[in-house]
């Protein structure tokens, strides 16, 4: 006799069962049905993510039009954190946030647009009686050369008038609501140039590109030429270039006819707001030697936007400064550009809120925690913004004197 | 015809248990197999560019930080004992934070050792290591007055550092646990000084503070009693298995012959 092997054995057992379940199935069929219907119904019963209807329209209160925050609303999965977060920047004062608006979301293949993500950033945005400034930027797969092992920031060459025509379509679609667009961000640092060594006449070429079918889709729109990371590289860095030496090469590739406004970004790290510029610093005030360089290439009356500020107040960072500071050295940035820069439309503080935790030092440039909390950064902008009294007895005096 | 229930519960049990004598054989295989001492893969294979090319951002002391010529902190000793271990040279490619995952997608570096907390929603992106160090919360009180829940504070005082992170987590907790008293300051050490003079009763400050203040009062036997989990790791590229599982590895041989804790102890 032939032994069965331990593998036949396990094959028929399972077979047996499986013409054992299929006659118990006949037998008991109405019980199975039953069994699925009450379980359609638990799954009915489960509750549905909140919604989020539109309101009465609104309207913002401040006294401080300069104050405008860069929120992070575009990877938010449900729809009322993207309400509650542009409800809170209003009720803080700001009348424009800044939004990133991914080109690799909208058109996720060739000619094939999907506005959804960003129709309903801009519809509570409109709600809430917040302007928009929008900065456009990430590459789609099929944009790119060996799209595996490129970063979602590589733009080829050849794919400059592919996302010259995205951004016709987007300022076309929402022409009179979004009126600012922002070409790419910080163009200066070869990872957002896609690891490419950095290139300012390569960037002359994309505003280029951009600008006529942009305005010819839109003629109000304005095209802001992208902020530059404040940044000492030198040139030949791997990892970047000095802004203030790339905004010079910027309008030496002869650029200044392809943008309309300048958008920049300044940090005050552990310097206060009022601390002189110097091209070997990095702080607030940096932003006056970008402004020079304007004022070199006989560019004076274009406007600039501050689309990125504040500090940090992470106790690690070496370019952190502690929260009570951080708190007093906004407020006080908000001061000086109101006084001293007639050029400046708005100064934006990076940033309201992300939708999650980084778990590292960038959650600490956030006014709201994640969960909607606001730090007292926030509660301090909006006195500022809004004109109300802020108490200073903030903390105690440090035990022992 | 009468239901017999039996007839229904026999089989499925039959099943079940067929389905979990597979699965413990299929432990025991996989248990077996790990136990097989082999030679790992050549180290070309491991590290293509014949060096162990570290990402760090050199911002963040005490793990890492940067001289003008040179790098130092817990995060570059432990890139340097990994190395050391693996039998290849090492290099430090010091960048900002947003650049750190970006530049393990690009091969700019084979792993990133830079204080991060892992993080789940990148695990389509990258492969984490075993934690070396939890960064988390810390209740830090007196001998006398040891604090081991945050419920125990109902009551008492708590100081933290006014706007910082742990101010935000005291409020949260007091809109979930009995009321207790807050006592914001300027700074952390200030809150960890009101505890140690006897003018709060306990204070929520981060680990790395805590152990830092510790080293300034060696005679002062604070009690710290973890509150929030932060866990540092390393990262590689989730393609990158077999360098993931040397780094792994290396990394829990240095945790267990006591070198990861004696290089923790040199910095904090």
């Amino acid at each position: 006799m032939v032994k069965p092997r331990p593998f036949s054995v396990i094959i028929q057992t399972m077979l047996k069962l499986r013409s054992r379940f299929w006659r118990l199935f006949r037998v008991y069929w109405l019980w199975f049905v039953r069994a699925g219907i009450v379980w359609l119904i638990l799954v009915r019963l489960a509750p549905a993510p909140p919604r989020a209807p539109l309101g009465p329209q609104q309207v913002v209160e401040t006294v401080k039009p300069q104050v405008c925050v860069h929120t992070r609303l575009i990877d938010e999965v449900y729809e009322w954190k993207i309400q509650r977060s542009l409800q809170m920047a209003r009720e803080m004062g700001a009348d424009t946030v800044v939004e990133f608006f991914p080109w690799a979301y909208a058109e996720p293949a060739r000619g094939q647009y999907n506005w959804t993500s960003f129709d309903r950033i801009i519809k509570h945005a409109r709600n809430q009686g917040l302007h928009i400034i929008a900065r456009m930027g990430l590459v789609p797969a099929w944009a790119r050369e060996d799209a595996e092992n490129s970063t979602l920031n590589y733009l080829p060459d050849e794919s400059f008038d592919e996302f010259a025509a995205f951004v016709a379509a987007f300022t076309g679609r929402y022409a009179g609501v979004v009126d600012h667009i922002i070409i790419w961000n910080e163009p200066n640092l070869s990872f957002e140039w896609g690891y490419r060594a950095v290139d300012p006449a390569g960037y002359a070429r994309l505003l280029e590109a951009v600008y006529a079918p942009a305005h010819a889709a839109n003629p109000n729109v304005v095209i802001l030429a992208a902020p530059l990371a404040p940044t000492l590289e030198p040139p030949g860095s791997p990892n970047g270039l000095n802004d203030l030496l790339y905004l010079e090469a910027l309008y030496q590739a002869g650029a200044a006819p392809y943008f309309d406004a300048l958008a920049i970004h300044t940090y005050g790290f552990t310097e206060a707001p009022e601390a002189p510029p110097a091209p070997d610093a990095l702080n607030f005030r940096r932003a006056e030697l970008l402004r020079q360089i304007m004022e070199h290439y006989d560019d004076p009356a274009r406007p600039v936007y501050i689309t990125e500020s504040g500090w940090n107040d992470h106790p690690r960072w070496t370019k952190a400064v502690r929260p009570s500071l951080r708190v007093a050295y906004t407020v006080n940035a908000f001061k000086w550009a109101e006084a001293n820069w007639p050029w400046l439309d708005k100064l934006c503080i990076w940033a309201l809120r992300y939708p999650i935790s980084t778990r590292s030092y960038p959650d600490n440039f956030t006014l709201l925690t994640a969960d909607f909390e606001p730090k007292p950064i926030f509660t301090a902008i909006q006195a500022y913004a809004r004109g109300w009294q802020e108490s200073d007895d903030l903390w105690l005096p440090a035990p022992g004197g | 015809m009468a239901a017999r229930p039996w007839r229904l519960i026999l089989p499925a049990l039959a099943l079940a248990i067929t389905l979990w004598l597979w699965a413990l054989a299929g432990v025991l295989f996989v248990l077996r197999w790990n136990a097989v001492e082999r030679p790992g893969p050549p180290l070309k294979e491991l590290f293509p560019y014949g060096e162990m090319r570290v990402g760090v951002d050199a911002s963040y002391p005490p793990f890492a930080a940067a001289t003008a010529d040179d790098l130092f902190g817990l995060d570059i000793d432990l890139g340097r004992a990994i190395a050391e271990r693996l039998g290849v040279p090492v290099r430090f490619v010091n960048m900002g934070y947003d650049g750190l995952y970006d530049s393990l997608k690009a091969d700019q570096v084979d792993v990133v050792i830079s204080a991060l907390v892992i993080d789940y929603s990148r695990a389509n992106d990258v492969l984490y290591t075993i934690p070396y160090y939890n960064a988390g919360f810390v209740l830090v009180s007196r001998a006398d007055r040891p604090f081991t829940t945050i419920n125990e504070l109902s009551g008492y005082t708590l100081a933290f550092e006014f706007g910082s992170d742990a101010d935000t987590l005291a409020r949260a907790w007091l809109r979930r646990i009995p009321p207790f008293e807050t006592r914001p300051y300027e700074l952390p050490a200030y809150a960890l000084d009101a505890v140690r003079l006897g003018q709060a009763d306990a204070a929520l400050v981060d680990a790395t503070a805590a152990r830092l203040y510790g080293r300034d009062f060696p005679g002062w036997n604070m009690q710290m009693q973890p509150v929030t989990d932060s866990l540092y790791a390393a990262a590689v590229r989730i393609d990158r298995g077999k360098t993931w599982e040397a780094i792994n590895y290396t990394l829990q041989t240095l945790a267990d012959d006591g070198t990861l804790a004696a290089l923790v102890e040199r910095w904090l």
